[in-house]
């Protein structure tokens, strides 16, 4: 039995706002395993986003319990980079808000932006960078720290198709070859397929998880091979079929 | 980029630099000709008494009073007094202004509380408070101070927070998911990408402190350029308005030009 990292038990959570309340998860329950690669799919509006914001601590539920084991890292479907700061800057920001930007984590995070190729630009700013590349910095970014969990939010939906399968190839290679524990948010059924080890589907608004699924795609984890893999477009017809029921 | 040989380039870019660097050109000339020509009509039309130069001046006579002001030891006198409550307004009022913004930014009860005030001081005529002033602050060079802050500092502080208010909020969020506390998402994000924002402050802010200065000038003063363009004027000589409008212009573009030059440094790395 693996460690789990993340437990939703019984969460719900309702915005307040001058015009009323809104509704935007209701009693979710799951939870994400040690190394595990978790996907979410929903319609757009149905409290993706908020699940990940509980998932980090971002928000308090209204009711139920968050439990999470160690610390998470965020990224956002835009790469948020800090055009003022080099990239090597902005993979050190996380070090530095957490009051830990020492000689040795630095150089792991210089290490790690090499290791992906970024090596050649960490004296650049972010403006020199293509969109994949923005995307890979700040996936970096987010490792610059070593977070236990990782929590994605659409980070690819902001790309082009062609630079959204090579990056999804490249992060996807990159969280499981630091073997880390994610859970990704997804409106892309093919994305979480090509992905994940589990998909949750939620409900329109207030999210509410509908299905469950583990993938049976065996040890291969690499998207592009999935892709082609005979399952794959099984997986898509179910998954289509129960996000719009 | 522009340093770069045009050796390596081919013939069509060779030829296309050349055409920009003709039309660079021919830009220049043309603003230098119409100033040269329009200053030519004035000499020339108040030479020949076409207009009469007791009322319209002349280039020529601007000059000789520039001189003459310059002889008898007064031309620098006039320009440190103006350049100095200027400067110096201009630094408070950036300096307050900036400061208050922060402070409306950090809470935002207090940010509520004061809203209504700042409102009403911005639309407030600030010439309207010239008597008091002079009772307060006297007829020297602090009531003009005082003029020139008044003038910028609301400008500067409704500037600086309208920019602090439209942070990006998902880069906000990225510093809290980061453990952020308040004061770094301050220092790291919202005082740098705030930087364009403060750029044009500053270019607004140096227009606004010469009208405080000049206007505080009108008001109270003995010396500096404004109190020699309504001297001039009540003494009937415009040689002497012309001259001191005409160095006004100088100065004010010089500072700009300034504000225009830090910019350049500032921002020349970042993507906004
Ligand atoms: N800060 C907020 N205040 C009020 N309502 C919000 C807030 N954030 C999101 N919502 C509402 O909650 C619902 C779910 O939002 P979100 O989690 O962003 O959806 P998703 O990411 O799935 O598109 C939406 O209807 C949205 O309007
Ligand atoms: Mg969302």
């Amino acid at each position: 039995m693996k460690k789990e990292m993340l437990r939703f038990s019984g969460v719900s959570l309702i915005y307040h706002t001058k015009l009323g309340e809104t509704k935007a998860a209701d009693a979710l329950s799951f939870s994400v395993s040690e190394g595990e690669f978790v996907a979410v799919i929903g319609p757009s509006g149905c409290g993706k986003t908020t699940l990940l914001s509980l998932a980090a601590g971002l928000l308090k539920p209204s009711e139920g319990l968050v439990e999470r084991q160690g610390s998470c890292g965020y990224m956002l479907q835009r790469d948020e980079l800090f055009g003022w700061r080099t990239v090597e800057k902005n993979i050190f920001l996380p070090l530095e808000i957490k009051h830990i930007k020492t000689e040795e984590n630095c150089e792991r995070a210089r290490a790690l932006a090499r290791k992906y190729g970024l090596g050649d630009f960490l004296q650049s700013y972010p403006s020199a960078l293509s969109g994949g590349m923005r995307q890979r910095a700040a996936l970096i970014r987010t490792l610059a720290t070593d977070p236990d969990v990782l929590l994605l939010d659409e980070p690819f939906s902001a790309l082009d198709y062609q630079t959204r399968l090579n990056v999804t190839e490249d992060v996807s290679g990159i969280i499981r070859s630091e073997g880390k524990t994610a859970l990704l948010i997804t409106h892309d059924i093919s994305e979480a397929i090509s992905l994940a080890d589990r998909i949750l589907v939620l409900s329109p608004r207030p999210a509410r998880v509908t299905h469950e699924h583990t993938l049976d795609f065996g040890e291969e984890k690499n998207p592009m091979r999935r892709r082609e893999m005979n399952g794959f477009s099984g997986w898509f017809e179910i998954l289509w079929k129960e996000l719009n029921a | 980029m522009k340093k770069q040989k045009s050796m390596g380039f081919s013939a069509e870019h060779r030829q296309f630099l050349k055409k920009r660097r003709q039309n660079v050109a021919l830009v220049w000339s043309l603003r230098l000709g119409i100033l040269v020509l329009l200053l030519g009509l004035w000499e020339l039309s108040a030479d020949l008494g076409w207009v009469d130069p007791f009322l319209t001046s002349s280039p020529s006579r601007i000059a000789n009073t520039i001189a003459s002001l310059y002889d008898d030891g007064t031309l620098f006198y006039h320009i440190g007094t103006t350049l100095w409550e200027t400067l110096a307004g201009f630094a408070i009022a950036v300096a307050v202004g900036y400061g208050v913004a922060l402070a409306l930014w950090w809470s935002e009860t207090v940010r509520k509380m004061l809203e209504p005030y700042i409102v009403v001081i911005n639309a407030l005529p600030k010439i309207a408070l010239g008597p008091l002033i002079i009772i307060w602050f006297g007829t020297g060079s602090t009531a003009i101070l005082f003029m020139t802050v008044l003038v910028g500092v609301i400008v500067a502080i409704m500037h600086m927070l309208s920019a602090f208010i439209e942070t990006d909020k998902n880069k906000m969020l990225l510093l809290r998911s980061m453990g952020a506390s308040k004061f770094q998402i301050l220092t790291r994000l919202v005082v740098p990408s705030s930087l364009p924002a403060f750029i044009s402050m500053l270019k607004v802010n140096v227009g606004m402190a010469w009208i405080g200065s000049i206007m505080g000038e009108y008001i109270v003063s003995r010396a500096g350029l404004g109190y020699l363009i309504v001297y001039g004027g009540q003494v009937f000589r415009l040689d002497l308005v012309m001259s001191a409008t005409l160095i006004l212009c100088v100065l004010a573009a010089g500072m700009y030009f300034l504000v225009v030059l830090l910019e350049k440094i500032l921002l020349k790395n970042t993507e906004n």
